[in-house]
């Protein structure tokens, strides 16, 4: 008769293992960047100097409604690059925007805006008025940071990491900061890798790992020989890249190609904001 | 007779300045040569190969290249260095040190572009080197995606996107599929028979043949214990018995005679 064995996981395994398998997902989620969609074909300056520019007009629009119009503009990107709606919305509404709600939640209040009355209730004896303006003014915060983590979002998700990394040149950051913040993005995936087999070799040779003053003893080890490690392999990549000519200064293919395309998405991009901002001044 | 690229007298390394990696190595390695280093674990083989790449220096005896004292100073001179680091290229070990860029494409390229060649032939280089080792479909991959021999491939890749004359490689087919071993060895003798340098460091016996015309051994104490024909020393089974590098195993003949002795796998012998 087969028995079915109840595996314990303990704190520490559990929170290590869930680490690594957090900075494996992390780095191996570029696989909506790799898609044949829209913003994947843009170039990724480009891309995110439109983005930047979304950005802007979202956080200085004082209407919820254009705002919105904006978010389901936002929408429509990530259908056309797709990027599937279900995992976006889950991606962009799970946490920010709900924790910016309750964050707004108290603005709703006649005792912190007051105004005039839409609803009120009783809570401990207490009347609790909502009033309009904190109404309108808890939407507008909230639709403002939805919109704004959706595009940030969006865009993290159809460009890859390197690409985006690279485009910190825009704004003057070193090349050889860019290089070693990708290189490090690099092997920290590496790092992670190690990090499970040490503790699946570990776990093949006495079962579980043990209690806590033994686990601790062990993650404590796994830490200083993990520092030795990086540590050698740092010294051995850098003569790595001595031996292929790296004198201090990188020197890479920097070159973007803006196309025509990218080019009327600027454009177009542009023609967007200005059409919303003269909107919201209209009204 | 063709001019000397590197000459090694009395060479003695240390790490740490107590731990003896290389000890009175004598050397000379004539342009176009193939060779092989090989030798048990641990006995100096990627120390000399890490000299011979200007990427440590002797404690104590005298190394040139090309002609030219291969000293920290001629490396820390700019226009030497970028000279000298053109001509020699080293294939590393480990992969993973070797790919540190953010894809293949940028780890290929990247020697060529510190050594200042110009965009255009870099982006050739690319494509001829990529089409050769059939990784065209991998320029856009993160290293770490890759698997265990196509890290290799890409590798090899790096360096010979330099088109050094000199090729050093560190067990470029260790842990490899046949395939892949086929690929690089291909390789690595197509590079010699176009003028290139090539020096292996392997344990792979088999390979040894079609790598080098000559092998250097070394011993346990890290001393080169002889040099010569790649026939000749492969064939001494009692030299490399003594040097850990072939072991005695017993088998069983077709004609159900067995016996025990030292000899290379795939080589036959009669009973």
């Amino acid at each position: 008769m087969i028995r079915a064995v109840h595996i314990k996981r303990n704190f520490i395994e559990q929170s290590l293992m869930s680490a690594v398998s957090f900075l494996k997902d992390a780095t191996l989620c570029e696989e909506h960047a790799s898609h044949n969609g829209f913003l994947q074909s843009l170039d990724a300056k480009i891309k995110t100097i439109s983005f930047f520019v979304f950005l802007l007009t979202a956080v200085f629009l004082k209407s919820a409604l254009l705002i919105g119009l904006l978010y389901a503009f936002c929408l429509i990107l990530a259908v056309m690059s797709q990027v599937p709606l279900t995992f976006f919305l889950l991606r962009t509404w799970v946490f920010i925007p709900l924790f910016s709600f309750c964050i707004a939640i108290p603005a709703l209040f006649s005792f912190v805006t007051p105004g005039e009355p839409v609803w009120f209730f009783y809570f401990l004896g207490v009347k609790f008025i909502v009033t309009r303006p904190g109404l309108d003014g808890a939407i507008l915060f909230v639709v403002r940071v939805a919109t704004s983590v959706s595009l940030v979002v969006l865009l993290s998700l159809t460009t890859r990491h390197t690409q985006l990394l690279k485009v910190l040149r825009i704004f003057g950051v070193p090349q050889v900061f860019i290089l070693t913040v990708t290189m490090s993005y690099r092997y920290l995936y590496l790092f992670a890798q190690m990090f499970e087999n040490i503790f699946t070799a570990i776990k093949s040779r006495v079962g579980v790992v043990s209690g806590h003053p033994r686990g601790q003893k062990v993650v404590a080890w796994n830490i200083a020989n993990m520092w030795n490690r990086a540590e050698q392999m740092n010294e051995q990549v850098y003569l790595a890249m001595l031996s292929r000519g790296y004198t201090g200064e990188p020197r890479v293919l920097t070159k973007s190609h803006p196309e025509y395309k990218d080019w009327a998405w600027l454009l177009f991009s542009l023609i967007i904001c200005i059409m919303i901002i003269y909107l919201g001044y209209r009204r | 007779m063709n001019e000397i690229t590197f000459e090694l007298k009395d060479v003695y390394y240390s790490y740490l300045g107590k731990f003896p990696a290389i000890c009175g190595i004598d050397m000379q390695i004539r342009q176009g040569e193939k060779i092989a280093v090989i030798g048990a674990n641990g006995s100096g083989k990627s120390t000399l190969l890490h000299l011979l790449d200007g990427l440590i220096f002797p404690d104590k005896g005298e190394m040139n290249a090309f002609g030219m004292a291969l000293t920290e100073d001629f490396i820390n001179n700019s226009s030497s260095a970028r000279q000298f680091r053109g001509r020699v290229g080293l294939v590393f070990q480990n992969a993973d040190i070797q790919l540190f860029c953010p894809t293949v494409k940028e780890d290929i390229v990247f020697g060529p572009l510190q050594l200042g060649i110009k965009d255009d032939e870099v982006l050739k280089r690319l494509l001829t080197i990529s089409k050769l080792l059939n990784i065209e479909h991998l320029l856009d991959r993160v290293p770490y995606q890759l698997s265990v021999g196509e890290k290799r491939k890409v590798a090899v890749a790096t360096v010979f996107a330099i088109d050094p004359d000199v090729l050093l490689l560190d067990e470029p087919t260790a842990g490899l599929d046949p395939l892949t071993v086929r690929i690089i060895i291909d390789l690595i003798v197509q590079a010699n028979k176009q003028g290139k340098t090539v020096i292996t460091s392997t344990h792979d016996l088999h390979t040894a043949g079609e790598i080098a015309d000559t092998v250097y051994v070394f011993s346990k104490d890290k001393r080169i214990v002889r040099f010569g024909p790649t026939a000749e020393i492969l064939s001494d089974q009692s030299f490399l018995q003594a040097n850990n590098l072939v072991h005695i195993h017993g088998h069983i003949h077709d004609d159900g005679s067995s016996h025990a002795h030292a000899h290379l796998s795939l080589e036959k012998h009669s009973n």
